[in-house]
């Protein structure tokens, strides 16, 4: 038996060995031609996920081939990142890296660390077209380690597109002025919690609305929504870029000062009780019932036609408008803190070893090219969309196959990869229309514009800066919840016991490794 | 006879108060558990009818009549060519996938019963190695490249066709089958293959089916596999699509155009984990019988 078994696992071994010895046999070079096609495999992140791949039918595919010789091989990354990243991860481990690929920056930093990326420096002046619309400093910074870009940054969700709005018909009805200090904020939001806004005689509106909206970049705890609040302390955003306070925001001792001010309200009943436990449904779902009267709110979740309906039909006299920045104690006063966003394509040492890499450049540079930019932006003239008398492209009668209808829209998954936010784009996204029931103009563009023009406080280069272990985001998140549901009394005592533990669990060593990221970037301002 | 005598000593059996109030404690706990399942139940299925111009609460919009109810949801979700490919090649997976594991679990947990096996306790190890050391996502991601299943649906099944877990637990089974049926069977001139197939499979309809449910539920469900091995989106099974709109619908929130125009956002993301329950709930009342007393076998000593 034991013979048996050695046998076994001596041919076992001798299989492995000989397995792990074979290797794939190289592909013949092609030769880029419409007869002999360079394969180009692309993982791209689509614009609608749920809405299905982009049909073989394409004619984009036939414009490739015939034209430039290139055979386009299309793959949908999954919806979340979490899943992109994990993909990415196993196909990097497999060295199986498609040749480009969509990546969010921590994953691109281990890939180029193992060498499975190409540096692309040399890319941007083959494409002159491509690189004019968006490859800047910020962006080729965004997708660089080391001084050497490792892919192409495209610009990604339009930064600044946030906004402070107050129930203008509330105002009204109680013969108040739009607020511009916090202590008439306070006030404004004492009247429309206490002295009946809507009129009805039930006691059942808050003056503010919220929801806790994070991330480990930007969006620090209580989270984005309570930025105006925050700005007027001067502690919006997770970061601080401005010597000699740069850092962790929440080291600054205004913190401290904003904490007390939002305990203030919430114990006071002022801000909706529900903020803490609300989700960006809900969130949407109350102002749209008419709960509060201020909130902090994104200018299409607010404004475009499908989103503002609902209000339109509930509140036909009702109104929101934007307002600028709370001014605080100290003069501070901003709506939020804003990072560029990129959506990062990168390129396989794989492809490049393969010499593909002129010829993505030239797949890339077509995409952003007159042709390129429309079809996938919008799909075929006459087929999925027609140009209105602005040059605009808009769905006019085409029905379910213009670029806005259900069979339309597959034709459009590439258009995050040729989209740069510029007025053609934004004017086709957000049509001015009128609203069904009190027949407003609403335009969500025109509120974009609107947000855009408002104080906000850079925090271009978060993304790039060092995200924080689970366990030191957790005690971050958990802690301040717990001072602001009253778990933990708010006291300047607990506050720094808070602030020593934070530090002693790993809150310094991200602080400082932050700081020293900002420094080597050249993001830290007035130094 | 012996149903009759149940019966009568039932009769015969006096509850005291204390068993009054035991029972009602244990009726009151038993409703307060079905509320808690019945209400997420309830509100995902009158989400999913929910019309595109309902407004009001998530409470009133559980207690809308019928006749408010809109379609337009399961509408939208049919006319999707995603959502018919992806419920074809779940279908797929699942057939495949327990049709695959039967076939290999069955022979597998039978020769682990085997008393007379020689080695019998090193290829248990072998077996149980792997289930307490779980090999990782990178190795098995290796492997599936390896042998060139990358793209193709069997990817999905094949890694996981056999659960250690599944295997032990029928193997127990096997166990419990009396020796003496299998020696007569072999005195009586079968080979190894024909008691396991004419004595051994028709004694086992249980915990076959049994188990059978468990791939099933398993590959039904499988996110994780598709994500990882399938990269041509026509091959996507269900779980991707269902989390390709309740994710990807929500990213899109600053677009007009999104794949479900016509219908409240909610309401397909409802209509659809409601759609791919649905094979599953038809099928377990037909394998509950089967299931109840799989699950309980091996439970009872002596």
């Amino acid at each position: 038996m034991k013979k048996a078994l050695s046998l076994l696992m001596a041919m076992l071994i001798t299989a492995s060995i000989f397995a792990a010895g074979a290797k794939e046999p190289a592909a013949a070079q092609a030769a880029g031609t419409p007869e002999d096609p360079v394969t180009i495999d692309l993982w791209f992140g689509a614009a609608i996920t749920e809405a299905g791949m982009i049909p073989e039918d394409w004619i984009g595919y036939d414009i490739l081939r015939n034209e430039h010789g290139i055979d386009l091989k299309l793959t949908m990354l999954p919806s979340s990142e979490s899943d992109q990243d994990m993909k990415i991860q196993a196909a990097g481990a497999g060295n199986a890296l498609p040749d480009l690929f969509m990546v969010r920056r921590p994953v691109l930093e281990n890939l180029v660390n193992q060498g499975l990326v190409a540096q692309v420096d040399d890319c941007f002046e083959k494409m002159p077209v491509r690189t004019a619309q968006q490859y800047d400093a910020d962006s080729i910074r965004n997708s660089s380690f080391d001084g050497h870009a490792y892919g192409f940054a495209s610009p990604g969700a339009i930064a600044k597109n946030e906004g402070l709005l107050i129930r203008k018909d509330w105002l009204d009805n109680l013969g108040l002025a739009v607020p511009t200090t916090l202590d008439e904020l306070t006030e404004v939001l004492r009247a429309f919690t206490f002295d009946d806004p809507n009129g009805n005689g039930i006691d059942d509106t808050y003056g503010y609305g919220a929801f806790v909206e994070t991330d480990a970049s930007l969006k620090g705890y209580p989270g984005s929504r309570l930025w105006p609040i925050m700005g007027a302390f001067g502690v919006e955003g997770l970061w601080c870029f401005d010597a000699p306070n740069q850092g962790l925001s929440i080291f600054k001792p205004e913190f401290y000062d904003f904490m007390v001010y939002l305990k203030g309200i919430c114990d006071e009943g002022l801000i909706d009780p529900n903020w803490l436990s609300y989700k960006k449904d809900d969130f949407r779902a109350a102002w749209k019932q008419g709960r509060f009267g201020v909130m902090y709110e994104q200018n299409a979740a607010y404004a475009s036609e499908s989103n503002y309906a609902p209000f339109d039909m509930n509140f036909p006299d009702g109104e929101w408008i934007i307002i600028d920045a709370i001014t605080g104690p100290d003069g501070h006063a901003a709506i939020g803190a804003y990072d560029m966003n990129y959506r990062i394509y990168a390129v396989s040492q794989k492809a490049a070893d393969a010499g593909k890499l002129d010829k993505i450049c030239e797949l890339l540079e077509w995409m952003s090219s007159d042709e390129g930019y429309y079809l996938l932006g919008w799909g075929q003239e006459g087929v999925n969309f027609v140009f209105d008398e602005n040059g605009t492209p808009v769905a006019g009668d085409l029905g379910d196959n213009a670029f806005t209808g259900s069979k339309g829209q597959v034709y459009t998954q590439l258009r995050n990869m040729v989209f740069y936010n510029s007025d053609v784009e934004l004017a086709s996204r957000y049509p001015t229309y009128t609203t069904a029931v009190s027949g407003k103009e609403m335009s969500a563009l025109a509120a974009l514009r609107q947000m855009q023009g408002m104080k906000w406080t850079s925090g271009v280069g978060s993304g790039t800066l060092p995200t924080p272990s689970a366990d030191v985001q957790r005690y971050y998140d958990q802690s301040l919840a717990e001072f602001l549901s009253g778990s933990r009394a708010l006291t300047p005592e607990n506050w720094q016991a808070f602030l020593d533990q934070f530090k002693a669990i790993g809150g310094a060593d991200w602080n400082a490794e932050g700081i020293a990221a900002m420094e080597a970037a050249g993001l830290v301002r007035g130094e | 006879m012996g149903r009759t005598k149940e019966k009568q000593h039932r009769r015969k059996v006096r509850l005291t108060t204390a068993d009054h109030v035991f029972n009602i404690i244990v009726d009151v706990f038993m409703v307060f558990i079905l509320i808690a399942i019945l209400i997420p139940l309830w509100s995902t299925v009158t989400l999913s009818f929910r019309p595109i111009d309902f407004i009001g609460s998530n409470l009133r919009g559980m207690f809308l009549p019928p006749w408010e109810w809109s379609t337009k949801a399961y509408e939208g979700l049919f006319a999707n060519d995603g959502f018919l490919s992806a419920f074809a090649n779940s279908f797929k997976i699942l057939v495949g996938g327990v049709a695959c594991a039967l076939v290999l679990t069955i022979p597998m947990a039978y020769v682990l019963s085997v008393q007379s096996l020689p080695g019998r306790r090193i290829i248990n190890m072998i077996v149980i190695i792997p289930y307490v050391f779980n090999v990782g996502m990178i190795p098995a991601y290796l492997l599936v490249k390896d042998i060139g299943l990358i793209n193709s649906l069997p990817a999905v099944f094949l890694p996981g066709a056999i659960s250690t877990y599944n295997c032990i637990i029928m193997r127990q089974f096997f166990v419990g089958i009396p020796m003496e049926l299998k020696e007569s069977a072999r005195i009586d001139g079968c080979t190894e293959l024909q008691v396991m197939f004419r004595i051994i499979l028709p004694l086992s309809k249980a915990i076959v089916m049994t188990i059978g449910l468990f791939y099933a539920v398993s590959f039904w469900n499988d996110f994780f596999h598709a994500m990882l091995y399938l990269n041509d989106s026509y091959l996507n099974p269900l779980p991707i699509f269902l989390r390709n709109i309740l994710i990807g619908s929500g990213m899109n929130e600053n677009l007009e155009v999104t794949a479900f125009a016509e219908s409240p956002i909610n309401a397909i993301k409802a209509a659809s984990v409601f759609m791919s329950a649905i094979p599953m709930v038809i099928a377990y009342p037909f394998i509950q019988k089967y299931f109840t007393k799989g699950t309980l076998l091996g439970s009872v000593k002596g």
